[in-house]
């Protein structure tokens, strides 16, 4: 947990000019009732200062709608997130920074919303949370639809963002903003560990097929696939076909594939659309004249599809098998709750709420453009993947990713779905702050300048 | 060869694609046309068809279930998707019947808008409670691997149209044949001819002396079998969820009997098939379209013939 030396010298210019001074009455309602917290001396800014003795986190989820069973489990991390903050336990215990007594000795409440898996109803969902219960921080999402409308209107709004699942390149690519930090890997970073596992299994020089879900993810994702496969694996693309959000009857998409030329199909879909897409591609035999791959794996479609999985390889953000000390103390707190192994999901909850908390303490503030200034390029190890970064040019956390093979039913539990075929290390991974998706980033204001 | 392969694909696929469509449209007609009822909870009818399927299917497995935990494990034939093709319908029929008395009935005099709100409001509650009940888990589609000691695990090779998966060839067959049934008893029997005639005058039935409340009742609850069924079928092929009803079923419905025309039972199989082949045939040539070109076929059909292909210009009225 290395401070940003860069940060506290900042603080420390804006305290000595007396900037906050306009802020003073602001900056004294921030303290009643709460005795201090050092968190007086920065003007008014989004929801900031924070009144009273509590703290409201907005946890953004779809509880409807084709990722809802995502939400459900981002909810259980939020949660536990929420009761460890306030009263101890879990990661929060080995956490630099955090105590166990709140945010900055306030108590944690969360206001819960649903995104409906739309970006119009999460924009509206989370503006609500903003204005009428003062949110300090809004996270959530299992859409990058949802993920990018959101930390538009947190930049405008000058309220933090958490990303919660997210795998777009323009999450910190393109529609990179400054208020909004990212802890899960994308889609290049799919690509880059996943090419070198399929070159090495199917080999080289062989025709692709792709079908992708038509919007933000499923676009990068097909397009990440692409250059991967083509540089890695010297591989061709046949054609790539857009398909729907949503779509739940894929047999005519794929009764075009040409079964003759392609010898890998790519699904590029996400939750309750690869559960239909996979079943169905392995229903009609196409597994039989070629290999299938699903780029990004989910619990809901591992689940949901359990039958068709087995060997089909893609990469995933987490698994509960991980055997670092984070991980299993992870799966230890969430399985005493809830009975089961916790999915990717809930571990990303779980993180981005912590990691606001532990930038607030250590900022000293709730006052947004500190904190933003704590999480850039901050390091950090206690999430279960490693050393990782949150890099400060993209706000995109720089860390390994597992790629994973489906599961044999026969051998399947109600949590052993997929299996860990390696962990690629970051520093095989990512992107310099002038390449791939960074390039196009611009974070944009503090909103203090 | 190749275009000549292309069409039959396209054809077989909006087949079944249709088929699901017909099912769905005939039940909604046969309800609109005879009482005038516009019913937005058919969407959830397909949804307790899917949830009942699941169930049963489930229950009745040869490795676990309900029949397994009680001794039963030696039926000898993979029973489960057997038994929900006869338990669903039934199922469907008898909250038909109740939707009719409770629901349907309170709400003939009134303005659509009022059965719209209702409807659409039972809907809601039906999905809710599936939520609450059954969780908001996705299931897995519930085909067999074996029917009638036949295997449809496999693909198999068609003529022109190469591999296609046998298990959807079955459910073309047993679709169509529902349909067919259906048909040979609105055309063919006195609760049809009451049906048609409801269709084109209800008050004329009603002073001809036949009791028609008696009849709404049986057109409601067949109307409601056929929505349940074609929720199995779906289940049969697709991921079940509590979303279904809505997402998959409703507006298909609408669409079909707006094409087909409200009130006739052929307009509805036509409607299906026809819009099944239209998204078939623009899926597999020029996929992004093929969402516009649908709506835009409706709408061309609202302006050019509004009416419906075999609908009478009064239903709805």
């Amino acid at each position: 947990m290395a401070r940003d030396t860069t940060a506290l010298s900042r603080r420390d210019v804006l305290k000595a000019s007396g900037a906050a001074g306009a802020a003073g009455l602001t900056g004294l309602a921030g303290c009643a009732g709460v005795g201090g917290g050092g968190d007086s001396e920065y003007p008014a800014l989004g929801n900031y200062p924070v009144e009273g003795d509590e703290v409201v986190f907005g946890f953004n989820v779809p509880q409807s709608g084709s990722y809802s069973q995502e939400g459900a489990d981002e909810l259980r991390g939020y949660n536990l997130a929420v009761e460890h903050l306030n009263n101890g336990g879990g990661w929060v215990d080995n956490w630099d920074g955090l105590s166990g007594d709140g945010v900055l000795g306030k108590t944690v409440t969360a206001v819960e919303g649903d995104t409906a898996t739309d970006p119009d109803t999460a924009r509206q969902s989370a503006s609500r949370m903003i204005s009428r219960d003062n949110a300090i921080m809004i996270t959530g999402g299992s859409s990058s639809g949802v993920a990018i409308a959101v930390q538009e209107l947190c930049q405008e709004e000058k309220v933090q963002f958490q990303c919660c699942i997210t795998h777009s390149n323009d999450t910190t690519g393109g529609s990179c903003v400054r208020y909004s930090f990212r802890e899960m890997f994308n889609a290049y970073m799919t690509g880059q560990a996943l090419a070198p596992v399929l070159a090495e299994e199917y080999g080289e020089d062989l025709n692709f097929y792709q079908l992708y879900a038509d919007y933000s993810w499923g676009q990068t994702q097909q397009a990440s696939m692409e250059q991967f496969f083509t540089e890695v694996g010297n591989w061709s693309q046949i054609e790539s076909v857009p398909t729907p959000l949503g779509t739940s009857d894929y047999s005519s998409y794929l009764s075009d594939v040409p079964r003759d030329e392609t010898d890998v199909l790519v699904l590029n879909h996400y939750g309750l659309d690869a559960a239909n897409s996979l079943p169905q591609a392995i229903e009609a035999g196409l597994d039989q004249d070629m290999e299938i791959v699903v780029p990004l794996y989910n619990r809901l479609m591992a689940e949901a599809a359990s039958d068709s999985i087995g060997g089909i390889f893609g990469t995933a953000d987490w698994n509960w098998q991980l055997e670092d000390d984070a991980s299993q103390s992870f799966v230890e707190f969430y399985r005493e709750e809830h009975d089961r192994a916790p999915s990717y999901g809930a571990r990303i909850a779980y993180t981005q709420t912590l990691q606001y908390a532990a930038a607030v303490e250590r900022a000293e503030t709730f006052y947004a453009p500190e904190v933003i200034r704590e999480l850039e390029g901050h390091e950090y190890s206690g999430a279960g993947l490693g050393n990782e970064t949150m890099r400060g040019c993209d706000h995109q956390a720089q860390r390994d990713v597992l790629v994973c093979q489906g599961v044999d039913p026969s051998e399947q539990t109600e949590d052993l779905l997929l299996n860990i075929v390696s962990q690629t290390s970051r520093d095989d991974l990512g992107y310099a702050c002038d390449a791939g998706p960074a390039a196009e980033c611009e974070l944009g204001d503090y909103g203090d300048e | 060869m190749l275009l000549q392969s292309e069409i039959a694909s396209i054809l077989l696929n909006g087949l079944q694609q249709g088929a699901i469509y017909a099912l769905l449209g005939i039940g909604l007609t046969i309800i609109l046309g005879t009482m005038e009822f516009l019913n937005l909870a058919h969407g959830a009818l397909y949804l307790v068809g899917a949830y009942t399927g699941l169930i049963v299917f489930q229950e009745t497995a040869l490795s676990n279930g309900l029949l397994y935990s009680s001794g039963i494990t030696t039926l000898g034939f993979e029973g489960g998707f057997l038994a929900a093709l006869f338990v669903v319908p039934i199922v469907g029929f008898g909250i038909g019947l109740l939707m009719e008395r409770f629901v349907a009935e309170p709400f003939y005099d009134r303005p659509e808008t009022d059965q719209l709100l209702v409807t659409f409001g039972l809907a809601l509650i039906v999905e809710e409670t599936v939520k609450n009940v059954i969780g908001g888990n996705t299931f897995q589609s519930i085909a067999p691997s074996t029917i009638f000691g036949v295997n449809v695990s496999q693909p198999i090779s068609l003529p022109l149209v190469g591999l296609f998966p046998s298990w959807r060839l079955f459910i073309i067959g047993i679709a169509f044949l529902v349909i067919g049934l259906t048909y040979l008893v609105i055309e063919r029997t006195d609760f049809g001819l009451v049906v048609q005639a409801g269709t084109h005058d209800s008050e004329m039935v009603r002073i001809l002396g036949i009791p028609i409340n008696r009849s709404y009742s049986l057109v409601f609850a067949v109307g409601a079998a056929l929505a349940a069924f074609a929720g199995l079928i779906g289940a049969s092929i697709q991921t079940v969820s509590p979303q279904i009803g809505t997402e998959q079923a409703l507006v298909p419905a609408f669409l079909t009997i707006v094409v087909g025309g409200a009130g006739s039972v052929r307009g509805a199989i036509a409607g299906g098939l026809v819009l099944g082949v239209i998204i078939s045939a623009m899926t597999q040539t020029y996929s992004q379209w093929a969402q516009i070109v649908l709506y835009l076929f409706v709408a061309l059909m609202l302006i050019v013939k509004p009416e419906g292909l075999f609908g009478s210009a009064e239903v709805g009225e």
